[in-house]
């Protein structure tokens, strides 16, 4: 197993890589760089002021000088400062990754306690009526897309209920009921989608796993049904929902993007788009080399379950 | 082009679509230009002339061509009564973009001044009503021939760390301005100050390589003008950190969270700020701003029309709307077939109705104008006097036909950045289509509208776009119609006589001389129309009723923050 994991984690390094390269040639390849954004087109925006500020920045040499001095800084433990603030972008972003990882396993948390639960009752007494709320909950979750189920939440929240979340993110270290409260709507805007996907994974995992063999042995045997469902049909019917959990916290990341402007929450996601509306390069290659080293360990994560859900596959 | 950002879900959407980016977006950031307060510096000094509430101390401001003629001036117009005033408490205000970086100097984005603007001070300032006020000077005076302005600064003036404000720092603000390496979007309004000398502590003389009539209002204008304190930008980092000598210090500036600035106690104007605190939250989702203005989390919020709708029915919220200078203009490449034709354009421009664009393109919130945003001041021509300023496809057609061209097709450039040029776009591709025209509208992330269709490339059929606050005409005009303008397409717009007026605009010191110069080319652009000026905006701002004092600004910036106070 330990070797297993190691060698997973070697398989980051040219994931990371690769993610680099990826970003770096294409932030270059979109129109207009942090020069433009700067000037805008004003008066002393003259070829000559252009070429000083890019010298300035680097920005004048060959992509893969640029790439390599990136990278060289990069293995230094440098991730560069922003171009436009001059920060440091390191602990820019790690500042601001604790609030996009809170949010996204609040959401996950939310979505997984809500959905499994849901899903097993929906497989096990089909044709009942939790079996058509799952149904309909899986259809919601699906169809309402999360910025529109944000503004819903904020303008029911704030003006038919007067609930009113402290404006500024407070750091759970500080005031973990109050950060609850400011998350609780974020999260929940994110988790919607998340929820009908792993209920319906869930319920068809399910209904798969009921119908092999070692649950009718297990039956025959004449264990009880709680025995049955929770020892050996859901664990084995976990195995895809976990599976599709992992898949989809890219989506999730995704997501934070627009949530995080929504509730006004500075997290990664609105400093990775801000960063590309900007051009500021090297906060953008940092954020997903943050990003990729995430979705890297969430999958590893998910390989360990794996291996906790399914003892074959810890001794392949 | 400058532009005010606004954001919309819609233009979001747009843009997320545009990057690829996941599911929505975000709108942008800030890249918006210009901005800064208005000038009148030479118009008639009288209206400067407030029963001062509080008599600042402020003796009296010298215009630069009028000199003798101002009455003193409060640096408080309009104040109340004292008595009325309450003191203290926090005010929390909405801010509608991030200002990314607060460098007085290094932005052209608006959302910088409005994050900035609290904390710096310049030698000038505006009032409510665009008067040139002694700020950090008291007083000047100008040489006869507009080589030399003697500022007298303030004796009483503090820096935020408790240093004393003096003429070498006026000195040092001019040396970052022009240094190369600091690349100033705005270093061209400063160009024509060839020096700072420092006469004394509290006197510094600007030399003038050239005379530059609206050098009082440019300073007012705070974009560039901002004076900070001698060293600072290689002692701290001023895009996140800020020491000014304005009415408040800034306290915590944490980027797309907030910022949050507390009362300067040694301010030099003793009477103000009134409010203890000021919070800006940042919140671009307008609907988020909605929902907190009316459930009380905020006192204060710039909305767009659709928010303003939905606000109005709520009896503890004020809505202001006043004009505001944000000029939508739509631009024409003069350097492409068949736009270099004058018919051409005399007709594209016959065929739009500016009261039309205004309705469906921003729901009825702005006003028809010229070269010059309508309400800058006296500066502006009235539209509905020129020419070309309603519709009439008969004539529109016989230019055509007479230019020779039929089955006319291009594109036309918007960025969903600014929603309302997305819309504006539309109607004109609507309108055209009653003179037999057809057109495209095209949609890009604004970082590469900016690249694509900016100098040098020029790379566009027709742009929108738009500006904000410019403190003078020349600002409006010069760059993209004199014949040497920087944003004048392949230099394919000239004429002799523009190019003419716009010189000596530049020149001429004497008020009334300037503004007949000014009218004139604009009447003259407008016969010619390198550009279609199609509407001026409205400033749309809500208060919560609690919040007295506060004046909107033409300018759009919230200049009368420091007059402002809450009653709780």
């Amino acid at each position: 197993m330990g070797r297993y994991l190691l060698g997973r984690l070697v398989w980051c390094v040219p994931v990371m890589l690769g993610a680099s390269v990826l970003i770096f040639v294409l932030l270059r390849f979109l129109p207009g760089d942090v020069v433009d954004i700067i000037l805008g087109s004003e008066g002393s925006a003259t070829p000559e002021v252009r070429e000083t500020i890019r010298r300035l920045f680097g920005l004048d040499q060959p992509i893969y000088v640029q790439y390599f001095v990136w990278l060289g800084a990069v293995l230094r433990g440098d991730l560069g400062s922003s171009l436009r603030t001059s920060e440091p972008v390191a602990g820019l972003l790690l500042s601001r990754l604790p609030i996009t990882i809170e949010l996204a396993v609040l959401s996950v948390a939310i979505s997984v306690l809500l959905a499994v639960p849901l899903g097993v009752v929906a497989a096990v007494k089909r044709g009942g009526p939790v079996e058509h709320v799952a149904r309909l909950v899986g259809l919601i979750g699906l169809s309402l897309p999360n910025f529109w189920l944000a503004t819903m939440l904020i303008l029911v929240a704030s003006l038919g209920f007067g609930w009113l979340p402290s404006l500024n993110y407070v750091n759970p270290l500080r005031d973990p009921i109050e950060n609850l409260k400011q998350m609780l709507m974020p999260s929940v805007s994110l988790a919607l989608a998340l929820m009908a996907i792993v209920l319906r994974m869930t319920r068809s995992a399910m209904l798969e796993v009921l119908g092999q063999e070692y649950v009718k042995t297990a039956r025959a045997k004449g264990l009880g049904e709680r025995a049955v469902l929770m020892g050996h049909a859901l664990k084995n019917a976990m195995i895809p929902v976990v599976t599709v959990v992992g898949i989809q916290m890219g989506t999730l990341f995704g997501s934070t993007v627009v949530i995080e402007q929504i509730f006004g929450l500075p997290g990664m996601g609105w400093t990775f788009v801000n960063g590309i509306y900007q051009r500021d390069y090297p906060t953008v290659q940092g954020a997903v080399l943050m990003l990729a080293l995430t979705f890297v360990l969430v999958n590893l994560i998910v390989d360990v379950m794996y291996a906790y859900l399914d003892p074959r596959i810890r001794y392949e | 082009m400058e532009a005010r950002s606004r954001v919309s879900r819609r233009g979001f959407l747009r843009q997320s679509a545009l990057l690829g980016v996941g599911s929505a977006l975000l709108a942008a950031c800030q890249q918006s230009p210009a901005a800064a307060p208005a000038p009148k510096t030479e118009a008639k000094p009288t209206e400067a002339a407030k029963p001062a509430p509080q008599p600042t101390a402020a003796p009296k401001p010298t215009d630069a061509t009028k000199p003798a003629a101002a009455p003193a001036a409060t640096t408080a117009p309009q104040a109340a009564p004292a008595g009325q005033v309450k003191r203290g408490g926090t005010l929390t205000i909405a801010q509608e973009l991030d200002p990314v970086s607060l460098d007085p100097h290094k932005s052209s984005n608006f959302s910088a001044v409005q994050g900035f603007e609290h904390v710096y001070e310049s030698l000038t300032q505006y009032d409510d009503k665009l008067n040139v006020q002694p700020a950090l000077a008291e007083r000047w005076e100008m040489a006869p021939d507009g080589m030399q302005y003697t500022f007298h600064l303030r004796k009483d003036v503090k820096w935020h760390d408790g240093k004393e404000f003096t003429a070498a720092d006026v000195k040092y603000w001019h040396e970052r301005m022009m240094a190369k390496e600091t690349v100033a979007p705005y270093k061209n309004w400063f160009d024509a100050i060839e020096r700072i000398e420092v006469v004394d502590k509290n006197t510094a003389r600007a030399v003038m390589a050239k005379p530059y009539p609206p050098l009082l209002a440019t300073f007012a204008a705070m974009r560039g003008g901002a004076i900070i304190q001698e060293g600072a930008a290689e002692s701290s980092n001023l895009a996140t950190t800020a020491i000014g000598t304005g009415p408040w210090k800034l306290a915590e500036y944490v980027p797309q969270s907030h910022l949050r600035y507390v009362r300067n106690p040694d301010y030099w104007n003793k009477e103000l700020p009134y409010v203890d605190e000021v919070m800006m939250k940042i919140v671009i989702e307008e609907d988020a701003r909605v929902a907190a203005l009316r459930a009380g989390q905020i006192d204060y919020a710039f909305l767009s029309q659709e928010g303003a709708d939905r606000v109005k029915a709520d009896r503890n919220v004020t809505v202001l709307e006043s004009a505001k200078a944000w000029l939508t203009c739509v631009q024409l490449n003069t350097s492409r077939k068949p736009f270099d034709d004058v018919r051409v354009r005399q007709a594209l421009r016959l065929a739009l109705d500016p009261n039309e664009v205004i309705q469906k393109a921003v729901s009825g919130a702005a006003k028809p104008t010229g070269p010059v945003p309508t309400g800058h001041t006296d500066w502006f021509i009235k539209p509905e006097e020129v020419k070309y300023h309603k519709p009439d496809y008969e004539k529109a057609k016989a230019l055509l036909a007479d230019a020779g061209q039929s089955n006319l097709k291009f594109t036309i450039l918007s960025s969903p950045q600014y929603p309302e040029f997305v819309t504006t776009a539309l109607v004109m591709q609507d309108s055209f289509k009653k003179i037999g025209v057809n057109a495209e509208v095209q949609q890009l992330e604004w970082g590469t509208f900016v690249k694509q269709t900016g100098a040098p490339g020029f790379d566009y059929d027709i742009r929108v776009t738009a500006f904000t606050f410019y403190p003078d005409p020349d600002q409006y005009m010069y760059p993209a119609f004199h014949s040497k303008g920087v944003n004048n397409p392949m230099a394919s717009y000239s004429n002799p006589k523009v190019d003419e007026l716009l010189d000596r605009g530049r020149t001429v010191g004497d008020s009334a001389q300037r503004h007949q110069i000014y009218f004139e080319v604009q009447k003259l652009l407008e016969e010619e129309l390198p550009n279609f000026w199609m509407y001026a905006g409205v400033n749309i701002e809500a208060l919560r009723n609690q919040v007295k004092g506060y004046v909107p600004s033409f300018t759009g910036r919230r200049i009368s923050l420091k007059q402002t106070w809450v009653e709780r």
